[in-house]
């Protein structure tokens, strides 16, 4: 009797009911879609659903309002105007250098890529100040003009012009990097099959290449439109001085305002804005799909166009003219004008002096606190994204279905957003996280955390579930057949495989975090100024020569950070990946 | 010895595997033979045990290892893979391939880092890396990368060896070496191999026994003679001997084509199914062709391709397209020619080859 128990008992340990064991997952599915919901997509609903309600009814009178007011259609044509200006121009510089760094044959391609990549890892807003400072008074170009005969002034920057050049400028790089895959991944054979059957090279690329670049390249074009619609760092320093408003900084404008309605105005706005990002993120996503037949192809990286030397020659030194004008130029102008004891003096041995540094480390003491802020705000957040970020990468990879996609979905939602829109979300949403309780995020260092890990998380899951993708399932195949148990298949195969795709993307969430501007120029309070916020305050105060000092320390930071690792990546590959 | 028992498969309304029934006999050497999508992938994953079966179950060494409700990973089972894209990790040198199974294996005794060491050095010179083993996989070539999976699989020693089309990425010369090298594998190890190919010559040379798969279920199983010269189904005639499946009569014994009636055919060892449908399957080899003549099948070349070793005729008889092959020695024709196709007389009967 007491036997047969224990076998009973035995049995059941052994084997749980399979229906249970379903039940279980689909509770723990459940609750992890239902925490993603509540700290991902909520705070974008909570928003939409306060821009239709006032005091407790619902009501379309701010909408109608907003409407109403001639400044509102101001802003969205000068958006307009301003986003696809912008993204042209970063379509035709994207497409120009993609094209020729996939297909033609010039020398120094690795280097210009990194030239290329500069405005990615220098923030906007200093590659603003910069150029603000390289085409000022005391500039390189105006004092190059007044060489020349007849009264040439250098351009202004602030104006509408100014912010689309910059704008298109610094969002080239997106367009670039999504195309020039695109375009190596064209089988050469096409171009061949297309010239043996009579095209010529122009025909060639018309009819060929072209319709085969064209979902990459439009998705590139969506990229860049997103991102000069979000950008704020930009039309703040250039439109600001010269009333130029856009959306995003319309918004800044209304919350900043404290107006009795701020808050719901705001929140009109930044539906308004939010409808057009995702109405573009859609547009892309959809392209995406579509273009994904090409995905499987490895890209063919070897240039197919020669040409004659002399004009390779020309080639060449045009592109380094450009990427060394319009990236490096800029930043240097800057460096050497932050030496210079006054704004507007000349610049000349006897004007220089490190009084600015010296103000900026060691009088005003907001900048060496921001420095501490955005680097304790951008080592938590990299934490924090580093282990849910791969964790969540890990399940969507295992699971690929509804459940997983449709979180990925919900956590792309506050990255997709433009930061303006998003910070006034999470303003709704910490402020009182519970209707009627106010636990006092909102006004400390902690809503910015959170702002932070929520906007970020994306980055990191995307560049872990890279790392995944990229290992053959074979490796840990191979490993369970040879005995190894889960943790000795971590320890030894998997993560020694994993560790550059997962820390690429661990670092992408540091670097912005780190130079962070949108978000935390709405909810930084006192004592929790980031680095962005300090410079868009000195700006904002006319503190142009200290600005300039704080940003070069930092463009020589994030320079010097960027150096280190490719050093390492470099030889992560040759000690660890035995890659030559 | 291995035992699968009515093992079929389903994904969704799918079955890659209908009810399959097979045992391995300890030391075997089988080669499950079929075309792509046959199953054949799904029954030696099945075997590793990344996955479980949705009906029947498998057992191993005495132990049920797999059934629909209950599977044994493949870490707890004694056997060892070696993967179509080799499946080394680029972050090892050669000897850490060898020993990561010697530390993780179940085989693994409690052994001393000497014997270890000594393991690997045996292993590695069984496979002819010997000098090899402090390489990364990036520095080897395919024949190589090739010996290190096949070292990393026979090192602890397992019952079973499986292997996932292991030849297709290499060329074709380093194909018939490595077939030796897997035959000699074979014979000094003594563990049992299931070798999945989709190459009937690759399967036919190194097999003991062939499982011949299509659409998901098993066609037959026999040894490598049998399977080419007495196939049992329309399937393996056509796939593993290109036979040429002639219309027909059989009378008492003997095949009385359609195409011409007035010819007679012996029986050379035709299995039953044919003779109830009325088929004679005809390798091209059986087939001679001769200037034209009274008596046999007259027909008409209309493709010639010089192999060499021999030549492939394909000729066209009634509408009907058969293919012979001639030894180069036998009289040449040419795209046109009228000829005569008629059945080689065996010098002996095949009958007499396999004892059936």
């Amino acid at each position: 009797m007491i036997i047969k128990q224990q076998m009973d008992e035995e049995r059941r340990k052994g084997l749980p009911p399979f229906s249970l064991f379903f039940q279980n997952k689909n509770i723990y599915k459940g609750l992890g879609l239902l925490a993603v919901f509540l700290l991902f997509l909520l705070p974008v609903l909570r928003l939409v659903w306060l821009s239709f309600v006032d005091e407790g009814s619902l009501t379309f009178d701010y909408y109608t309002e907003i409407l109403k007011e001639q400044a509102t259609w101001s802003t969205v044509q000068n958006t307009m105007v301003i986003v696809l200006g912008s993204t042209v121009l970063a379509l035709v510089l994207g497409v120009a250098f993609s094209y020729i760094v996939a297909y033609v044959h010039i020398r120094g391609k690795r280097a210009m890529q990194l030239f290329i990549f500069l405005p990615f890892i220098i923030p906007s807003y200093i590659t603003t100040l910069a150029w603000t400072q390289f085409f000022g008074g005391s500039g390189p170009v105006s004092a190059l003009l007044a060489l020349l005969p007849g009264n040439l002034q250098a351009p202004n920057l602030y104006s509408t012009g100014g912010i689309i050049l910059l704008l298109g400028l610094s969002h080239y790089p997106l367009v670039y990097l999504f195309t020039v895959n695109v375009f190596r991944k064209i089988p050469r054979d096409l171009e061949e099959a297309a010239a043996t059957s009579g095209l010529s090279k122009k025909q060639a690329f018309r009819k060929v290449v072209l319709p085969l670049a064209l979902p990459g390249i439009a998705s590139g074009g969506l990229i860049a439109f997103l991102s000069n619609l979000d950008n704020f760092g930009i039309p703040a320093f250039l439109g600001t001085p010269s009333n130029i408003r856009v959306l995003s900084t319309y918004i800044y404008e209304q919350v900043v305002g404290f107006g009795p309605q701020a808050f719901s105005r705001a929140a009109v706005l930044s539906v308004m804005l939010g409808v057009i990002a995702l109405f573009g993120t859609l547009l892309q996503w959809f392209l995406l799909r579509r273009s994904r037949v090409t995905e499987t192809v490895r890209g063919d990286m070897n240039p197919r166009i020669f040409l004659k030397p002399v004009r390779q020659a020309f080639l060449e030194s045009v592109l380094w003219i450009f990427l060394l004008v319009t990236s490096l130029m800029p930043l240097v102008a800057m460096g050497a004008l932050s030496l210079i004891s006054a704004y507007g003096v000349p610049f000349t041995l006897e004007n220089l002096s490190l009084k600015n540094y010296e103000y900026v480390f060691f009088t005003d003491m907001k900048p060496l606190a921001a420095l501490s802020n955005s680097l304790q705000l951008a080592i938590v957040t990299m934490v924090i994204c580093l282990v849910l970020g791969t964790i969540l990468a890990y399940l969507r990879f295992k699971f690929p279905e509804w459940s997983t996609k449709t979180a990925e979905l919900f956590i792309t939602i506050p990255y997709a957003l433009p930061g303006t829109v998003f910070a006034l979300c999470m303003i709704f949403m910490w402020m009182e996280p519970v209707p009627g309780w106010n636990p006092g995020i909102y006004g400390t260092a902690l809503i910015l955390f959170i702002a932070y890990a929520t906007r970020f998380m994306v980055l990191q899951i995307r560049g872990s579930y890279t790392a995944f993708l990229q290992i053959d399932p074979s490796m840990d195949e191979a490993a369970r057949t040879s005995g190894a148990r889960a943790l000795a298949r971590w320890r030894k195969v998997l993560l020694p495989l994993l560790f550059p795709g997962i820390l690429s993307g661990a670092l992408l969430v540091f670097l912005m975090a780190l130079t962070e501007l949108t978000v935390s120029s709405l909810l930084w309070s006192s004592g929790t100024e980031t680095v962005g916020v300090v410079i868009f305050g000195y700006e904002q105060a006319g503190y142009s020569t200290y600005s300039t000092a704080f940003s070069t320390v930092l463009v020589l930071g994030i320079l010097l950070g960027g150096l280190l690792f490719m050093v390492l990546g470099k030889l992560w590959d040759r000690k660890v990946l035995k890659t030559k | 010895m291995i035992e699968l028992v009515g093992v079929s498969k389903r994904y969704g309304s799918f079955t890659a595997l209908h009810e399959v029934d097979l045992e391995i006999e300890r030391g075997e050497f089988i080669a499950i033979l079929g075309p792509s999508g046959c199953g054949k992938t799904t029954l030696l994953k099945l075997l590793a045990g990344f996955m479980g079966p949705t009906d029947g179950f498998i057992v191993m060494d005495d132990s049920t290892v797999a059934s629909a409700k209950r599977v044994t990973p493949p870490e707890k089972r004694n056997i060892g893979m070696v993967f179509q894209s080799f499946a080394l990790w680029p972050h090892m040198t050669i000897a850490e391939h060898v020993e990561f199974p010697l530390n993780h294996h179940q085989n693994r005794k409690k052994e001393s880092k000497q014997e270890v060491q000594a393991r690997i050095g045996e292993v590695l010179k069984l496979v002819g890396l010997d000098s090899f083993s402090e390489r990364y996989p990036s520095e080897l070539s395919g024949g190589q990368k090739q010996r290190v999976a096949l070292a990393r699989a026979i090192a602890p020693r397992p019952n079973l060896m499986l292997m996932d089309e292991p030849f297709s990425a290499l060329d074709v010369e380093l194909r018939m070496e490595m077939r030796k090298e897997i035959q000699k594998l074979h014979r000094e190890t003594g563990a049992s191999i299931v070798f999945v190919t989709h190459d009937q010559s690759e399967a036919l040379a190194i097999a003991d026994r062939i499982v011949v798969m299509n659409k998901g279920r098993i066609e037959q199983i026999a040894s490598p003679e049998m399977i080419y010269t007495r196939p049992e189904t329309e399937f393996v005639a056509t796939f593993v001997g290109k036979c040429n499946l002639v219309k027909g009569q059989w009378q008492d014994g003997n095949f009385i084509p359609k195409i011409n009636p007035r010819c007679l055919w012996s029986d050379m060892g035709v299995a039953k199914a044919f003779k109830k449908n009325g088929i004679y399957p005809v390798r091209p080899e059986q087939l001679q062709l001769s200037m034209v003549a009274l008596n046999g099948v007259h027909g008409r070349v209309t493709f010639v391709q010089y192999q060499g070793h021999e030549i492939h005729y394909t000729v066209e008889i009634l509408g009907e397209t058969w293919t012979v092959h001639e030894s180069v020695y036998s009289p040449r024709f040419y795209v046109g020619d009228e000829v005569t196709v008629g059945l080689k007389k065996a010098v002996r009967p095949e009958k007499v080859l396999v004892s059936n």
